[in-house]
């Protein structure tokens, strides 16, 4: 199993302990290994690309939060391409980015945010959430718009 | 600096929001807010309450991922009012016991 699947299911395992009293450690942990499990999936593809298997974990670390969130934003505030045959993928993408985004922010908040007060049913909509995302990225993976992405959440392209 | 729509015109997102009402099967209660996420970009913060029924485990997916597109379709917050949406989705068991001020 992958370590972005591991982290998947460890958001869900995490969701669904004291399912009567749910603790607010469990869920903050829940929504942040969600986060993570997209995110690592693309680094780690992203990874994939670099000719040297050795350094590719310190390839992958060589993305910073802060610049794939820009980069996801722009995807998802771009129009859709006016060829009907790209329109899926292209919304898959926009899916993957919205959710790379949305689960950025929720993971900060459940980091960092101690007022905030989370449920059971908020945190395992976002593990589904991550799931879908991660399924749409499974279907557009190796597409030139996907391979894109993958180096624009490097940095921004002159 | 140039204001996003959503935050120069609240008046404006009220209305539409109100507007979108009648909301899909399962919704008990919408409530919004409009502020910075923490990356600094605007954002509008959707807590919907959902009846238990509609949270259950086995059907939630289905309801959240149906009431989220609704909002998206009609609302289009990125595009028309240039705010990012976050969608936070509660039973309404849950917000029983919380008694969360922001979600009543």
């Amino acid at each position: 199993m992958a370590y972005n699947d591991d982290l998947l299911e460890h958001a869900r395992f995490l969701a669904q302990l004291n399912p009567t009293a749910p603790k607010q450690v469990d869920l903050r942990r829940s929504v942040s290994a969600a986060y993570y499990s997209l995110s690592h999936l693309l680094t780690t593809d992203a990874a994939q690309n670099w000719k040297n298997a050795n350094q590719r974990y310190r390839f992958a670390r060589l993305f910073e939060h802060s610049q794939m969130r820009s980069c996801a934003s722009r995807i998802v505030s771009r129009p859709l391409p006016s060829d009907p045959a790209q329109v899926s993928p292209a919304n898959d993408l926009v899916f993957v980015a919205k959710t790379f985004c949305k689960l950025q922010g929720e993971r900060h908040t459940a980091d960092y945010d101690g007022t905030k007060v989370w449920t059971q049913s908020e945190a395992a909509d976002l593990i589904d959430i991550a799931e879908d995302a991660i399924a749409a990225w499974s279907r557009i993976r190796t597409r030139e718009l996907a391979q894109d992405f993958l180096l624009d959440l490097l940095g921004s392209r002159q | 600096m140039i204001l996003p729509r959503g935050m120069a015109q609240p008046a404006e997102l009220e209305k539409e929001i109100a507007a979108l009402a009648p909301y899909p099967p399962g919704v008990i209660k919408v409530r919004y807010a409009v502020e910075d996420d923490w990356s600094g970009d605007p954002a509008i913060y959707f807590r919907i309450t959902l009846s238990d029924e509609a949270a259950r485990r086995e059907v939630r997916r289905q309801h959240t991922r149906r009431i989220t597109d609704y909002i998206e379709e009609r609302l289009d917050p990125i595009r028309r009012w240039d705010l990012f949406p976050y969608f936070n989705f509660r039973s309404e068991s849950e917000q029983a016991e919380l008694q969360d001020k922001l979600w009543n």
